[in-house]
């Protein structure tokens, strides 16, 4: 019944529209403006969000958005997430300095100012990035948001033993007393963090201990959404963090129901990225995957949160069905599922065993075993998938040419290798995750055929980074010369994408995630210049050639750009894939009704 | 009977004690025989790309580093004395039963279990009421009219029901009830003292769905049982002595076959009390099924640890129950 009425009113939202689209027409896409009315506009079917808006319009509705959740969040303090969806999420509540434009397509990839007026000032040979805080941005209370609160926030990020789950940066790139400050709660000493400067309400000064030209993504990161010292609850902040975007908490039980409702403070003149176009926003957590998908397809629920597509079953029926399928859109991620090749497990130690496995994998299998085109991706031949900006296409290892695999030229690395008849080697993967257990298998088939044996070894995902293929010691002891996983950049250029699984400095004892353990002298010099360069040409310029030498290490063997097919409820507007999140712009949505 | 009881408490705090040590021998000592240190065990508590020093901190915080013994001490002495906590701005006072502060969220777990408890209650103990009635029933009836339509009939779904598990009938449920027909919309739980009818609507499918299970299981049971004790020479002599056979059936027949239901009852409801994982994840319900599904993705100890000894607590209790339940029903155990 609920369904029947539902299908009315959408029923009759359609006819307004088209009546309003013979009057004067709509806009078709853009930067989520559109008309003032709840119709639907723009285009539509399938894919349609990737790459424009769908009903784009600035109609209110006093509605309720309500976004599914399988998991919890990581938390809902700005400073103490690190989940994507999250990251997207916290936009609703929380102004950082910098964020991604709110903008469907490639634009979505550009970091622009926020709570800032404009990026960084770099100055001191690049030590010193000053921001200029808009000066009418207000609290959900009515108080104005000064460039200490900022300060405040940053700071409070460095007590880590409350704060554990968000980013490591500004301990890692901030000058002064940074590598010891211990955070508000514990400095005794009552400097503060010497590294960050507010000469007055609106300005603030970051020094760097060494020259980073990416900091303005560093300063996109929700932990520069400002926090007022004296709504500060430390660990308890999560349940009531201070808005400064268009929503605010009314309540929240944690992991299991938050409520945002709008931010009677919210200036929509100080914060083009964000709007406040519902009544009411609702996130439900811990739901089962599959309900949230049949609920997503009855309209019972508007969104899925984690923004990583739908299940088996609802993909299935969707892609079967015309009308499910004009309302799917099926984006790249910005994930790329990927295996660590080792390069100091013997015989891998040598790059032309490495080559030999790039060869013989088929992946066409892996891509099977990932979902298939539709939700698992598409065969990766880079590290980089295209969404990062420089991204260079190319394929050294003829992933598109003969996607089944080259047993041929993958027996002629291995005579190269100095192991004509093939060699033994261990391959770790996460066994509670079907879909690397099948990439694991599909590879271990190919690899037979050109004579290497592998032996197959399941660990659970929750520790496989901190026990087992993330720490090099066990790596050696076990021979695995193989290891899957995931990756997807905190920003999405090519230092962001690259400096983590491939600098050599970045090779840890334990929660390691350069895996292969490479220490390519030319991709650590690559990644040192990119932290100085600020010229955008020449910077896209050392992403390609750090993703050409990874490939020509055979360090990383790609399998697939990861995509996903999400479900576009019709009652939403402003609907588009924000490129960076990979998933729908949380800040932008509305109700047609 | 007071001592009996007064007995029995005591072995249930032994028996607690006895399972909060498994709990942490498995959560501690197994991956430590298999080579894991403290600093490993700490990166699962920090963000991805940590530094060395965030683990280290992580690591203090928690006493990871220290001996198992050092930190069981510590968390037998918060459960009895209550914990102060750091929360960063200011010193909050965890009262006993402490169970510790959640490793991720920082908050302490004993509230947030009180606070999954009335879903989880009001799951259990509806289908409980269901399933008894239910199974009872047609197990009683079809031991009466044993081989007719009626009885095989009953049973042939009762073999379906025991057959069945949770996470297909629910689904079935769910997409004719929910999605496809939408009589029972949007399972969400509803507190019974906020809107007792949606509370009920919205339960209606996950009772349904696992006294379906537990209803087949107790039909099948009581059907057996009635059937043996219908055969009682007992019986009989109750029928000569001119007892009506109302009499007969409730008062000799079903007081005696109830007793091993009684039993089982009390460990299924226990077992239930604890989370009923399968039918909350199916139908969503944030209960403490759902609880110890995130605990365990979350590797959090202080939750697991919390979740498994209340899930102790209630079998334990429940099977205290029986015991006294017993004595009530059969007076030979109360000589």
């Amino acid at each position: 019944m609920k369904r029947r009425g539902f299908t009315g009113l959408a029923a009759l939202g359609a006819v307004a529209t088209l009546a309003l689209a013979a009057c004067g027409g709509g806009s078709s896409s853009g930067g989520g403006g559109g008309s003032g009315s709840g119709g639907s506009s723009g285009p539509s079917g399938f894919n349609a969000a990737v790459n424009a808006v769908v009903n784009p319009s600035n109609h209110k509705s006093t509605g309720t958005i309500s976004f599914g959740n399988s998991t919890a969040p990581d938390s809902t303090d700005p400073g103490n997430t690190y989940y994507a969806y999250m990251w997207n999420f916290t936009r609703l509540y929380a102004m950082p300095l910098m964020t991604y434009k709110s903008a469907p397509g490639p634009a979505g990839l550009q970091v622009v100012p926020d709570l800032a007026t404009a990026p960084g000032v770099v100055s001191d040979n690049g030590l010193t990035w000053t921001y200029h805080i808009k000066s009418n941005v207000k609290y959900e209370d009515g108080t104005t948001v000064t460039s200490a609160d900022v300060k405040y926030a940053v700071e409070r990020t460095f007590d880590r033993t409350l704060f554990p789950l968000g980013p490591s940066y500004f301990p890692l790139l901030l000058g002064g007393n940074a590598a010891k400050y211990p955070g508000p709660y514990k400095d005794k000493s009552k400097t503060g963090l010497t590294a960050i400067d507010t000469p007055d309400a609106t300005t603030i000064v970051f020094h760097l201990a060494k020259p980073f030209a990416d900091f303005n993504y560093v300063t996109a990161i929700p932990q520069t959404a400002p926090v007022p010292q004296k709504h500060d609850t430390g660990a308890d902040y999560q349940k009531h963090p201070w808005s400064t975007g268009p929503y605010k908490f009314q309540s929240y039980q944690l992991n299991k129901q938050l409520t945002l409702v709008p931010n009677t403070f919210f200036n929509p003149a100080t914060n083009p990225n964000a709007k406040q176009l519902v009544g009411k926003i609702t996130m439900t957590m811990n739901m089962n995957a599959d309900d949230i998908d049949n609920r997503l397809l009855a309209g019972d629920l508007t969104v899925d949160a984690a923004g990583t597509g739908v299940q088996a079953a609802a993909r299935a029926k969707i892609l079967s069905s015309s009308s499910l399928k004009a309302q799917a859109d099926n984006p790249i991620s910005g994930f790329l599922w990927f295996a660590y090749l080792n390069t100091v497990v013997p015989p891998m130690n040598n790059v032309h065993c490495r080559m030999a496995i790039e060869y013989a994998a088929n992946k066409t299998n892996l891509q099977s075993a990932y979902g298939g085109p539709f939700a698992g991706g598409q065969v990766a031949s880079t590290v980089s998938p295209p969404n990062v900006v420089g991204h260079k296409s190319f394929d050294l290892y003829e992933a598109n040419t003969k996607p089944q695999g080259d047993v041929a030229k993958a027996k002629e690395q291995l005579k190269l290798c100095g192991q004509p008849n093939g060699f033994t080697i261990g391959v770790g993967y996460r066994s509670d995750r079907p879909k690397e257990v099948a990439a694991a298998t599909a590879l271990q088939q190919a690899l037979s055929l050109a004579g290497i044996k592998t032996t197959l070894h399941g660990y659970p995902a929750s520790t496989y980074y901190a026990n087992f293929c993330g720490v090099p010691k066990y790596v050696h002891q076990h021979q695995l010369g193989i290891c899957f996983g995931g990756w997807a950049p905190d920003w999405p250029d090519g230092y962001g994408f690259f400096d983590f699984i491939s600098a050599g400095n970045t090779i840890g004892a334990a929660g390691n995630t350069n895996i292969e353990e490479l220490n390519d002298p030319v991709v650590n010099n690559l990644l040192a210049k990119y932290g100085t360069t600020t010229d955008q040409a020449t910077r896209n310029s050392y992403t390609a050639q750090i993703d050409m030498q990874i490939m020509k290490d055979a360090g990383i063997l790609p399998e697939v750009y990861a995509k996903s097919l999400l479900y576009r409820n019709p009652n939403l507007t402003n609907v588009y894939v924000q490129t960076y999140y990979g998933m729908y712009n949380y800040a932008v949505l509305g109700l047609k009704s | 009977m007071v001592t009996f009881i007064i007995r029995r408490l005591i072995a249930t705090i032994l028996l607690l004690i006895v399972v909060s040590m498994i709990t942490f021998a498995i959560f501690f000592l197994i991956p430590r025989l298999a080579g894991q240190n403290s600093y490993q065990l700490a990166t699962q508590y920090v963000g991805r790309n940590p530094t060395r020093a965030a683990v280290l901190d992580i690591e203090t915080k928690l006493g990871l580093n220290e001996p198992i013994y050092v930190q069981y001490g510590r968390f037998l002495k918060a459960l009895v004395f209550g914990e102060h906590y750091n929360s960063g701005t200011s010193s909050t006072y965890c009262p006993p039963p402490c169970f510790g502060y959640s490793f991720r969220s920082q908050q302490p777990v004993w509230p947030q279990m009180v606070s999954d408890l009335p879903v989880t209650i009001s799951l259990a103990v509806g289908a409980a009421i269901l399933w008894l009635i239910g199974g009872v029933t047609i197990g009683v009836i079809s031991a009466l009219k044993r081989g007719t339509i009626f009885d095989r009939f009953s049973m042939g779904v009762a073999l379906a029901g025991v057959s069945l598990p949770i996470f297909f009938t629910g689904l079935v449920s769910l997409e004719l009830f929910s999605y496809k027909w939408p009589i029972f919309p949007n399972v969400t739980f509803v507190p019974l003292t906020t809107n007792p009818l949606l509370w009920a609507r919205n339960l209606v499918l996950p009772w349904v769905t696992l006294a379906f299970l537990y209803a087949a299981l107790y039909a099948r049971l009581t059907r057996a049982g009635m059937l043996e004790t219908m055969g009682e020479d007992y019986i009989r002599t109750a029928r000569a002595k001119g007892l009506n056979e109302r009499t007969v059936i409730v008062k000799h027949g079903l007081r005696a076959a109830l007793t091993p239901i009684v039993t089982i009852f009390g460990m299924d409801l226990g077992a239930l009390l604890g989370g009923a994982v399968i039918t909350e994840h199916t139908f969503s319900l944030n209960g403490l099924g759902q609880f110890t599904i995130l605990a365990i993705n979350n590797q959090d100890l202080p939750e697991i640890l919390g979740v498994t000894m209340l899930a102790a607590f209630f079998i334990v209790i429940a099977n205290l129950a029986v015991d006294i339940l017993y004595a009530v029903i059969d007076p030979r155990v109360r000589h």
